[in-house]
């Protein structure tokens, strides 16, 4: 819990910093597409050229990134393994207690880990170099056209924008409610299961009570100013689009174009 | 059990970029039966201290003593139980700990996790709501039906509950009503005099400070400013002034005698013993 870096914004003065978030978030999506085009190795090279770079113009510690990809090591293995007993095709590869091991079996669970990885990176990029705010107010542009078909652009960006908001808050909460029942001598680590569950449920109840207490207080005072969710409403902040966004895009339709040549002609 | 706290530093976050040193090389020691008040600004480092008192946070170095019990930087500590029962810690707004279905369980709670038996355990509670000043019929009721008030002295309760020699308490009256607060000095002093309990108090009221505790530390980006008994502390509003605190009215009034030429003793710290030097001025 102390060393959570996934959704974590980091405020560093960098390249990746200054570009639109609506120019990040298109990006995302169009990398992510690439991702699921079976170009390959040579796609997930180009691919993973592109996170490097990115990485690179970000300035976040290559510590931070290891960090991020922490929670899905133990999913590997388990797939590694799954892998190694399920899948009998490809070439033997060696054999270790009456187990043969194929190199499809290793391969397989390589594309997987890649897709993943490159996954978690690309999210950990936009969402540590653009702040909540910032991304929500991209959405929402980005949402604009679907507003034609009664998509309620703007309710959606402030649904999304108010649970990024109290995330740091309920962590927050939960460390402080961790804290507080430990020092009432309850124990999350040790103990059996039936204290297990009595410890959990002390940590539960008072995460709930005070979530619905501040979901209430919020939305009495979003109504105390006056907000009425389908009111036309003007913007402090205005996102504009510079010749280094354009690059951006441009670089990632470069890389879904390498991709989708690689699928079609090789 | 005293407390013996050695050249303690603790960093937030260490080697990120939001690294941030909270405490810095702290040296101090609390003896038996004392009530101190710990006093700064908002990100001085109090809640930061406190938790270490009972091993909720870890010093990043330095060590610190807690009875025979020593607590070192970069060692893993382990069965912290024993020590969270010694030191019972009481966090800004406590209410929001509580969660079980009835007042009796949720102090019950406490005692139990330290192994005291379910009928020892009730007995404690029913103890401990009549010392924070409530009656035994609250002890059926849920705790989301009291007030906010009510809620704190429950939570209090609780920690009570747990019999700890050293009671640790963040900002007690953050919220609470005057009466309430007062109600809530009267209740440590209590467990400081009769109890002999020792108590630390995390405070921004200085009238509290100066009416009920012994000793004052001054903490200011992490480290100590100013350790000190309450006597000497509230001496000169000079002092205050300084360290940037707004000094307890009595002090004020009596810089304002003291400009009009009226001679007051520093021991002087209530309003009857500072009407007791008007009067000898001015029979003299």
């Amino acid at each position: 819990m102390k060393n959570f870096t996934l959704g974590r914004y980091m405020p560093i003065d960098s390249f990746m910093h200054t570009l639109d978030p609506r120019a990040k978030i298109v990006s995302m999506f169009l990398l992510m597409i690439a991702i699921f085009i079976p170009a390959g190795f040579v796609g997930y090279i180009t691919i993973g050229l592109v996170i490097v770079l990115a990485i690179y113009a970000s300035k976040l510690s290559l510590r931070f990134m290891w960090n991020a990809l922490k929670p899905i090591y133990f999913m590997l293995t388990f797939l590694l393994i799954i892998n190694i007993l399920v899948v009998k095709s490809g070439d033997p590869l060696f054999t270790v207690f009456g187990f043969t091991i194929y190199t499809n079996a290793i391969m397989h669970t390589l594309y997987i880990a890649i897709r993943l990885i490159y996954m978690i990176l690309i999210t950990t990029l936009l969402t540590a170099t653009t702040k909540p705010m910032d991304m929500t107010t991209g959405l929402e542009d980005l949402m604009v056209p679907l507003k034609k078909l009664h998509v309620p652009a703007h309710e959606i960006a402030m649904i999304i924008s108010i649970a990024l908001r109290f995330i740091p808050t309920l962590i927050e909460e939960t460390q402080r409610i961790i804290k507080a029942q430990s020092s009432r001598g309850v124990d999350l680590q040790e103990g059996k299961l039936m204290e297990k569950i009595m410890a959990v449920l002390s940590l539960i109840v008072p995460l709930f009570v005070s979530a619905y207490q501040r979901a209430e207080d919020l939305a009495n005072a979003m109504e105390a100013r006056g907000y009425i969710p389908d009111r036309k409403r003007t913007r402090y902040k205005q996102l504009h689009i510079h010749f280094r966004d354009v690059c951006v895009l441009l670089l990632c339709a470069i890389v879904i174009g390498i991709s989708i040549g690689i699928a079609i002609w090789l | 059990m005293p407390i013996e706290v050695r050249k303690l530093s603790h960093i937030y976050n260490e080697d990120t970029t939001l690294q941030m040193a909270a405490l810095n090389e702290i040296s101090t020691s609390i003896q038996d039966g004392e009530m101190l008040a710990l006093i700064g600004e908002t990100g001085s480092g109090k809640s930061t201290f406190v938790q270490h008192l009972n091993a909720l946070l870890l010093p990043t170095s330095g060590e610190l003593q807690i009875d025979d019990r020593i607590i070192r930087a970069n060692e893993k500590a382990t069965q912290l139980k024993s020590l969270r029962k010694k030191v019972g810690l009481v966090f800004q707004f406590p209410e929001y700990q509580l969660f079980e279905e009835t007042i009796l369980k949720d102090i019950a709670f406490g005692p139990k996790n330290f192994g005291v038996s379910e009928e020892e355990a009730n007995q404690l509670a029913a103890k401990y709501i009549q010392v924070v000043g409530l009656d035994l019929s609250y002890l059926e009721k849920s705790p989301f039906e009291c007030s906010g008030g009510e809620k704190r002295r429950i939570a209090i309760a609780g920690i009570l509950a747990m019999d700890p020699d050293i009671l640790v308490f963040d900002e007690p009256t953050a919220g609470l009503d005057p009466k309430g607060a007062k109600d809530m000095m009267e209740l440590f002093r209590e467990l400081n005099q009769k109890y002999h309990k020792t108590i630390i108090l995390v405070s921004h009221d200085m009238e509290h400070v100066m009416n009920y505790c012994d000793r004052v530390i001054v903490l200011n980006k992490g480290k100590i400013l100013k350790d000190c008994s309450v006597k000497e502390f509230f001496k000169e509003s000079d002092l205050l002034y300084q360290l940037n605190i707004d000094p307890p009215s009595i002090l004020k009034l009596k810089d304002a005698l003291r400009a009009k030429g009226f001679q007051i003793d520093d021991d002087a710290l209530t309003l009857e013993s500072v009407a007791a030097c008007i009067k000898k001025e001015v029979r003299s």
